[in-house]
Parts: structure tokens; sequence; C-alpha cells
């Protein structure tokens, strides 16, 4: 076991340092050449030339792993590796950190140069003029829409609620199901386990944004297609957080229930239920206060509820309107907030 | 012993996925009404033992016939009515926590209660009746409504061997009952054990750590040492140079007062 991930550790450190290293090299290289727009594009020839500094950065990677230096993926993945030489020098004489040192700078510099970080933009004088009319309007909202902004941040929380609810029943049921505890015991359930597990994952690396559009054009624009794109992130999220508790549950009463003759289903009911419920109910609130924030953002691409009408009001630049629903949704998101955060203190 | 055999089990051995020979080549029997308990140093392969008779675990090859029906070749649904036949008690209780003390004795009935049925809580009332009368025999029927997490050892113990009861068991498995348990405490399980033994007349099969337990209830004995078993024999029968065979050379007895 432990020579085990001892190894594993190794080899994840030298392919860490391979990809700081080969990074670096190709800042380097583009630095050096300078190339043209049109030569960043040309795909093949770049990732040729990206694919022989990897290579090279893998030898040397390599290499620095025979010599015994400490680098960055050393330390990160080879924990309880101790140093072999001078075992208390200063972090200045240690090679991994001017390593981090190098990858941090070299990246603050050109982030700085790809997020185009201008102080001239930040106080240019026609551009402040737009923020402060913008501030001003916001800051003396016009309330007399407030009837309408409530009725949508309405339909928002619903959206919101609907899709937890439905969420809810679906993820309980994949948990187990994507539980490695429960399903490592046969290689035909380990193999569904995998399956869903990657599903899931997946699933929930596509953005809420993305499923809103996408539902947007399936079933139109509104508040079915927010509560639809919510409700499919819910599912994955939850599914992953619940079966993260079921792997954590204790195996001495899954055991005595078992041992009473008790069917599968019963020992799930009656020894990994009662362990699990308050962290769900946990979750399951905190899921219901992340959807209302995201059921507001999710609106401003199709998504219905209040987040249309915002996107609608900003799109006509009438900031004191736009005052207004902020104001709306920063109430009702402080009050979810509040609200989750006291049911999930008492529950514990 | 003249009364009828409960198991037999035949070179039983137990090999784990690890590689570790737990049980090796095991033969013994259980009778009818006896109260067994089984020996060893820690590791000598006793939970693995008791593991594999309550169908928790399968042997490797050999044979466990409990009523002449071979524990090892049963299918889950056999092997789930022969855990209700065979009840067991755990060193660490293994009740379910934020469960209340009747909730846990009543999952005893699991195995004769529909799964439907079960989970919507619809325990018939003849249950609900003898897992307050099992409460009742041990002594702590006034703990039903409180969660089984919030008891001490020794009545979360109780609780345990109320909910095996309730499974009408016709054998009781316990490993390592009083281990986590102070000598005081230790001392009104195993009287609770003896009179489960001889009032309901269910056969038990005990582990203990403690020599002086052992004389005082069982009324067999047999030891493993090192997953063979050494012994098989009367309580009084384990003189000086037993003990150091089962035990080691460099073993002294400890007392449990
Ligand atoms: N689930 C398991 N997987 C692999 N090996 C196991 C497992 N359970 C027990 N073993 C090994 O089998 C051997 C016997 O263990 P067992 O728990 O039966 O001993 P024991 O006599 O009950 O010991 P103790 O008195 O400490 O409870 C030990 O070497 C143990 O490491
Ligand atoms: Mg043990």
């Amino acid at each position: 076991m432990s020579t085990d991930g001892g190894r594993g550790g190794l080899a994840k450190g030298v392919v860490f340092d391979a990809i700081l290293l080969a990074y670096l090299l190709v800042l380097a290289t583009v630095a050096a050449y300078g190339p043209s727009p049109e030569q960043m594009l040309m795909l093949g020839r770049n990732s040729f030339v990206g694919l022989i500094l990897l290579a090279a950065s893998a030898t040397a990677a390599l290499a620095l792993r025979r010599a015994g230096v400490a680098t960055v993926g050393s330390v990160v993945f080879e924990k309880g590796a101790a140093p072999k030489s001078g075992e208390l020098r200063p972090w200045y004489r240690s090679f991994w950190a001017w390593q981090l040192l190098l990858v941090l700078g070299a990246t603050f510099y050109v982030g700085a140069r790809e997020t185009e970080m201008s102080l001239y933009e930040l106080t240019d004088e026609a551009g402040f003029r737009g923020a402060t009319n913008l501030f001003r309007g916001i800051f003396s909202p016009n309330f007399a829409i407030l009837p309408k902004a409530v009725l949508a941040i309405i339909e928002t929380v619903y959206i919101a609620f609907m899709a937890t609810l439905i969420a809810v029943p679906v993820a309980f049921v994949l948990s187990f199901t994507a539980a490695k505890n429960i399903m490592s015991r046969h290689p035909a359930t380990f193999a569904f386990y995998v399956a869903l597990r990657t599903a899931l994952n997946v699933s929930r690396s596509v953005e809420p944004l993305i499923w809103a559009i996408i539902f947007s054009v399936w079933v139109g624009i509104g508040p079915f297609a927010g509560m639809l794109a919510l409700m499919i992130h819910s599912i994955a999220s939850l599914a992953k957080q619940y079966s993260e508790i079921v792997e954590c549950v204790e195996d001495g009463p899954i055991e005595g229930i078992q041992s009473t003759g008790a069917s599968f289903i019963q020992t799930i009911w009656f020894a990994i239920v009662p362990q699990i419920v308050l962290p769900y109910i946990s979750f399951t609130i905190y899921r219901w206060d992340i959807n209302v924030r995201m059921a507001t953002v999710i609106g401003m691409v199709g998504g219905g509820g209040i987040g249309t009408i915002l996107y609608q009001y900003q799109g006509q630049a009438m900031w004191p309107e736009v005052g207004c629903l902020v104001v709306v949704i920063a109430a009702v998101v402080w009050l979810m907030d509040t609200a989750s955060a006291y049911i999930r203190e008492a529950i514990k | 012993m003249t009364s009828e055999t409960l198991f037999s089990l035949r070179a039983v051995n137990k090999v784990y996925d690890g590689g570790v020979h737990a049980l090796k080549d095991i033969s013994f029997e259980v009778h009818k009404g006896e109260f067994l308990v089984v020996i060893g140093l820690s590791g000598s392969g006793k939970s693995t033992l008791l593991r594999c008779m309550n169908a928790l675990h399968r042997p490797t090859s050999g044979e466990i016939c409990y009523r002449g029906r071979d524990i090892a070749a049963a299918t889950s649904r056999e092997a789930r009515e022969i855990r209700q036949r065979v009840a067991m008690i755990f060193q660490h209780f293994n009740l379910v926590p934020r469960t209340t003390v009747l909730k846990n004795v009543l999952t005893g009935a699991l195995g004769r209660t529909g799964t439907a049925r079960s989970l919507v809580g619809m325990f018939a009332d003849e249950e609900r009746k003898r897992a307050m009368r099992f409460l009742d025999l041990l002594g702590i029927a006034d703990k039903a409504r409180h969660r089984a997490d919030q008891l001490s050892g020794g009545q979360q113990q109780r609780v345990a061997i109320a909910r095996a009861l309730t499974q009408e068991p016709e054998v009781l498995l316990a490993d390592e009952p009083v281990a986590s348990l102070d000598p005081a405490t230790c001392h009104t399980i195993m009287d609770y054990l003896q009179k489960v033994n001889r009032e309901l007349g269910i056969t038990i099969v005990c582990n203990l750590h403690f020599l002086s337990l052992v004389r005082q209830y069982a009324s067999r004995v047999v030891a493993l040492r090192a997953g063979e078993l050494v012994f098989d024999g009367q309580p009084a029968d384990i003189d000086e140079a037993w003990f150091r065979r089962i035990y080691g050379e460099e073993a002294k007895e400890v007392h449990v007062n």
C-alpha cells in the first residue's frame, strides 16, 4: 500500500514537473520568436512544437528526479518523501521555491498582457463618466417597477425550488449507486459505478449557463428552460455530494443490520439512511440557496425570472430600473442565505 | 453430548483477498444448548470464524453445515434465512446511530417483514410487543425511546442482545461482546448471555479474551492458534500447559473480577 502510493506519487510528481517546465519553455519560445497572430493560429505546427517542448521537459524532469532534486512536483505529490540532504535549508536555497517563483512570475506577466490590464482605461475620463452615470442610476432606484420586480423574483425562487425538488429524489437514488463502498463489492456493480460517476462528472462540468442555452433552444426561452438547466446541474451536484456522505458512513451498523438477515434494500434503509439524513437535508437546503442565485444569472441567457428583465433593462442602459432589481435580488439572496445558514446550523 | 448437532464444520479454510490464511482446516461441532466459548490470541481468527458461521463471510474451502445445510454453498437468499436463525452481536455493538432503541431492536424482525412493509415502518404489532418484551428482559425497557448512540456501552450491548433475540434465533454468535466494557458491566452482560442460554434455550458461541470469564460461563471451549484449532474440551481442562500452548510461552494470565 505505502510503496504503491509512493510510486504513484513519484509518477505524478514527474508529470507535474514536466508540465510546469513545458509551460515555461512555451512562454520562452513565444517571447523569443514573437510570432504574428496568423502564426499563433497554426494549430498543427504549434502543437508539434509544443509536443517537442513537452518531451524535452519530461526528459529534464526525469533527470531532476534521478538527481534527487526537490522539485515542486516531488514536494506536492510525494508526501513524506524526506528531503535527502540539508533538511533545514532556508526556502530561498531550495530548488522548488525558485521553480515556483519563476512559474508564478511568468504567469503574472503573461496574464497582465492577456487580460489587457491598463491603469489608463480605469482612469479614462469618458469611461469614468459612464460609470458615474451607472452608479448614480443604481443608487437612486426606480421603485415604480417594484411590483414587477417582486413578481419576477417570485418566479425565480420557484424556478430554483422546482429544480431542487425534482433533483432531490433522483439524486437520492443515484447517490447509492455512485458510492464506492456500496458498489465495489461486485465487478458488475463496480463497472456501473464508474460509468455513473463519469456521466455525473461530465454533466456537472457543463455549466448551468450552457444548459440554459441548450434548453432555451429546446423548450423555448422562459422559466421552464431555466428550471430544467438548474435541475440537471442540481442532480449531478447533489448526487456527488450525497454519495460522498454515503461513502463516509460507519460500517458497523451495516454489518449489524446485515447479520439479522435483512435484504440489501433493507440494509440501505435501516443502516445507512439514518446516518445520512441530516447531512442530506443540509446539502439540499444549501443547493436551493445556490439555485436561487444561479436562477438569476440563468435568467439573463433566457431562463426566465428576474434575470430576464434585468437583462432587458441593462441592455437599454435603464440604470434606475436596474438599481431596483439589484435591491430586490440582494434582499432575497441575503434572506435565503441567512435562513439556510440558520437551518443548517440548527440540524447539525 | 447426546443433544442434537446444530453446526458442524469440516475442514474449513478461509483465505482473505490479501492472502492472509485466517482459518486452517477447522473442524468441530456445536450442539444445541451449549455455551461454547472460542479463545485465542488477537489475530488468531476468532472473528473470522464467527462471521463465516453467520454467512457474512464465505469460507474459501470446507463445509459449514447449519442443521445439515451448507452455509458455504448457500444462495444469498438462503444465507439471509440462515442469518435470521443465527443471530450475532459485536464488540462495538453495531447499533444504528440517530435511531431509537426500539427501532434498533425492531430491525431484528427485518428478515420476517416484507421489504415494502419494513420501508414504511409497518412492523406487526406482535413484533413491537416482542421487541418490548426483550428490552424488558434485559432491563432497559425505560430506554426504548432514547437514541441508541446516547446510551452507555453496557446499555448498547443489551440493546444489541435484544435486537438479536428479536430475530427469534436458535443460535447467538457473540464476537467479543464485553471487550470494550469495564469489568463490572462485563459481568452484567455475561450474566444476561447466560440467562439467554439457560432460560430461552438459545445456543451461544462466544469469543472471549479472559480465561477467568471462560471458566465461569463456558460449558465448552475451543481454542484457535494462528488459524488452527488447538483445543476442544472443558474449561476446567485448560491447565498451565494448555494455556501456554494456546497463548504462547511468554503469556501470563490476567483476571477480571
Ligand atoms: N476483512 C479482512 N480482510 C483481510 N484480512 C482480514 C480481514 N479480517 C481479518 N483479517 C485477517 O485475518 C486474521 C484473523 O483476524 P480475526 O479478526 O479473525 O482475528 P481475531 O482472532 O478476531 O482477532 P481479535 O482478537 O484481535 O479480534 C488477521 O491476521 C487479520 O489481519
Ligand atoms: Mg476479533
